[in-house]
């Protein structure tokens, strides 16, 4: 046998098994939660326990492991049931009628000014902001410059800014209630979860009319108006307050795991643990209210895109990063047509930085982003 | 051999430790936007040679016009500009636009080469992502048709953003109405779809009704009472001759409408009182009966292929909307809500029909699928009625009447999606507005 005959059996050997091995990496993987399990030993478990009991909270023997963190989609606490959107004031009530009926000539025509509705329609209505705060697409708390700490550089003093008034579905002025009906609902009053432990998310309370943001984290640039939509499917991202009780619990025992792990070994920092529910819920909300459909074609409206986009450590989108990688239900004219209103939905609220938070920063550098106009086609 | 070995195990050991590297990117699905208007800077257009200044800042102001007039656009005042745009060639400085949150930016310029020539060229820019979208594109015309020019370059900035065609490039025929109700004027006219370069085509001395275009644009079908009774005309919109089409003694003929090859033509004739759905072949003359129930069948419409035909019959009791094949047959009723339906119009796109429907002392402008399903009402009047599609089926524009002695009939134009109902200017009362194809 000559070289040349060696080389050749080693390069098809080598071609019929990478096909072999091959093919069963190819597969798509199958979108799956990943879960975080760092095995310690017996010792450093009753260390832990012991660190977390002793900070008051009664640790309920069910987490045996106690990295793992409890499964997301615990959806017990059911957001509190929201003011229907059939009730979305897009105008001010009018003024009941008086209850004496005057035999008036019939009301002059209809005035042909199309029926007062916001300029802007999205699925969860926003209310007219308040005059003072100019209109932005992200709600921002107005922030003074009093006593800043000296080592974080001070931030521009910046106005407060509201989103725009939106409402929930376009109101045809066939659909539009005649101007005598009585009042159409009056709103039923937040229901205040009578809990005995002081939630630490509360004392973030918007004083906007924006229903409040269950951002966990106290950052002055909350995302706007929360999606409070009743859905059925038990998807995590309707609890807002992200499970009640074992979050502090968690918080400790990440902490002292933090602690135990720095003591023994620097090593370095795994891939970042997954994002909570609530922190993909406020990427997705900021994406959200950026993404203008309200120019799309009746075509680019029946296609979903999925865009891949890569992630700057600061939660900025890398802008030349930003591509199609699918698209269904629409030809390619339309698909191109959904793909720039998504990237431009990603670009522009991402200008300032997603709110992300950076530990994590490996969970979230590269990131697919599913756009599905199907629900606004009903709007 | 042992090399040979050697390679297989690396490709063994190798593949699997290739495997792990990514964990996957993070997945989320967004399945909310907002519907709004999309903010976009429109500097004045570079004025190239003298005495250009004017008409480029006319062009300007069209486009802007035209844009804002789809409820889709909201322009940017120029006083919240940061960088201008003095040179039309010049790199643009994306930041300046970014940070007043433009984000489609227009910029063009208008050259004069002393003869009445004009040149329009412009570019279209997606500020966020820093690119321009399409290729710049540059129209030849004159001073005189600034206008059309203006619309070229709106209806290609709409296009591009949108993925609809464009419909701005366009006019509509309708019926021009002055004096008093009683002893009302009706003259055919016809107009840019905003109103604008007005002209009549026929004197009033008798009423008309109901002006169709032909698929072309170049040829208008109508109504009329000249000789007494209705009678179609065909008339040449270029140099407004017009001849009668159809002369049976005895009958009236009216609802006139071209068939997507220009050659046909489809109508009603009424004899005592049942009326029945013709074609006629414009070339030979040839005439076939396509429906012969004794009731009232009328307002028929092609389907944009040709290959079906929209039309109201009262055949059940009650005005509705049927479907049949463009060469007669069974029709399928569509229509089964309240009221009665009326005056069917299938939308150049093909998916849709728009139609008038009346319930309850109301008039509607409304949509519904091809087959009868998802139907929409977009308006709601004292009297609404007779639906024209723009070019791109994405705009609907009708008559509106208002009550009363000083009642007074106009056009207006609505979404399809029920969204920005606006009056569409004309210079008296009008009715009846049929859309032109998209000019070339």
């Amino acid at each position: 046998m000559n070289t040349g005959q060696y080389i050749s059996g080693a390069a098809h050997a080598g071609l019929i098994l990478w096909l072999i091995v091959g093919i069963g990496f190819e597969s798509e993987p199958l979108p799956f939660e990943t879960q975080d399990v760092t095995i310690i030993s017996g010792a450093e478990y009753a260390a832990l326990v012991e660190a977390s009991s002793a900070q008051g909270t009664a640790p309920a023997p069910a987490p045996v492991a106690p990295p793992l963190r409890p499964d997301p989609p615990a959806p017990e606490p059911t957001p509190e049931p929201e003011p229907a959107p059939s009730a979305p004031e897009p105008a001010p009530a009018p003024p009941p009628p008086p209850d004496t009926a005057t035999l008036a000539p019939p009301a002059p025509p209809v005035p042909e000014a199309a029926p007062e509705q916001a300029s802007r329609v999205a699925p969860d209505p926003v209310e007219r902001p308040s005059p003072e705060a100019a209109e932005d697409d992200i709600a921002r708390e107005a922030v003074t410059l009093d006593e800043a700490p000296s080592d974080t550089a001070p931030e521009p003093p910046q106005e407060a800014t509201a989103p725009e008034e939106a409402a929930p579905q376009i109101v045809t002025e066939a659909e539009e209630q005649p101007p005598s009906r009585a009042p159409i609902s009056s709103r039923v009053p937040i229901a205040r979860p009578d809990r005995p432990e002081p939630a630490p998310q509360v004392a973030e309370a918007t004083p906007a009319p924006t229903p409040s943001e269950p951002e966990p984290d106290p950052e002055p640039t909350p995302p706007p108006a929360e999606v409070p939509e009743p859905e059925p499917a038990p998807e995590p991202d309707p609890a807002p307050e992200p499970v009640p009780s074992p979050a502090p619990e968690e918080d400790a025992v990440a902490d002292a795991l933090a602690q135990a792990l720095a003591g023994e070994s620097s090593a370095p920092a795994p891939a970042g643990p997954p994002l909570t529910a609530g922190e993909r819920d406020a990427l997705r909300v900021a994406v959200s209210s950026c993404w203008n459909v309200g120019s799309l074609s009746t075509e680019a409206l029946r296609t979903t895109v999925v865009v891949g986009v890569e992630m700057t450590r600061d939660g900025r989108p890398v802008s030349g990063s930003l591509r199609l990688l699918s698209s269904s239900g629409g030809n390619e004219e339309a698909a191109r047509q959904a793909y720039e209103a998504a990237r431009r939905a990603i670009l522009r609220c991402g200008a300032n930085g997603f709110n992300l938070p950076a530990e994590k920063y490996d969970s979230w550098r590269d990131i697919e982003m599913t756009f599905d106009p199907e629900k606004m086609r009903r709007l | 051999m042992i090399r040979l070995l050697s390679m297989l195990a690396v490709l063994i050991l190798g593949v699997p430790a290739m495997a792990p590297a990514q964990s996957g990117p993070l997945r989320i699905e967004i399945t909310e936007g907002v519907i709004e208007p999309m903010p976009f800077a429109l500097p004045g257009f570079v004025a190239e040679g003298s005495g250009a200044e004017s008409l480029a800042a006319d062009i300007t102001r069209l486009v802007g016009e035209d844009l804002i007039g789809t409820g889709l656009f909201r322009q940017i005042g120029p006083e919240a500009f940061i960088s201008q745009i003095t040179n039309f060639a010049a790199p643009v400085q994306f930041a300046d636009w970014r940070a007043i949150n433009a984000q489609a930016l227009i910029t063009g310029a208008v050259s004069t080469n002393g003869s009445g020539g004009v040149s329009v060229k412009f570019r279209l820019y997606d500020v966020f992502a820093g690119q321009e979208l399409g290729q710049g594109l540059q129209f030849e015309g004159t001073a005189e048709g600034w206008r059309r020019m203006a619309h070229k370059v709106a209806d290609a900035v709409y296009s591009r953003i949108t993925g609809e065609g464009g419909y701005f490039d366009s006019r509509v025929v309708f019926v021009s109405e002055t004096g008093p109700k009683d002893n009302r004027a009706k003259r055919l006219a016809i107009m840019d779809y905003d109103g604008a370069n007005q002209k009549f085509l026929t004197d009033a001395s008798s009423i008309v009704l109901a002006p169709r275009f032909s698929p072309a644009g170049d040829r208008v079908l109508y109504t009329s009472y000249e000789s007494g009774r209705p009678r179609i005309y065909l008339l040449d919109v270029g140099s407004v001759q017009r001849r009668v089409l159809e002369e049976q003694p005895g009958t009236m003929s009216f609802a006139p409408r071209f068939a997507p090859d220009g050659q046909t033509v489809i109508f009603s004739i009424s004899e005592g009182s049942n009326t029945d759905i013709y074609s006629l072949n414009l070339s030979t003359g040839a005439r076939r009966q396509l429906t012969s129930s004794p009731s009232i069948e009328t307002a028929p419409s092609y389907s944009p292929n040709g290959s079906r035909i929209v039309f109201e019959s009262d055949r059940s009791g009650t005005q509705q909307l049927y479907v049949m094949s463009a060469s007669g047959g069974e029709p399928t009723r569509i229509s089964f809500g309240e009221g009665r339906y009326g005056t069917p119009v299938w939308s150049p796109r093909g998916d849709l029909i728009a139609f008038t429907k009346q319930n309850k002392g109301r008039f509607h402008i409304g949509v519904m699928r091809t087959d009868g399903s998802e139907e929409r009402l977009l308006t709601a009047s004292f009297l609404d009625e007779g639906p024209t599609w723009a070019p791109n089926g994405r705009v609907i524009m009708f008559t509106r009447e208002t009550r009363g002695e000083a009642g007074q009939a106009s056009l207006y134009s609505v979404d399809v999606s029920g969204r920005n109902l606006r009056r569409v200017p004309t210079p008296g009362g009008a009715s009846d507005p049929a859309w032109s194809p998209l000019l070339r």
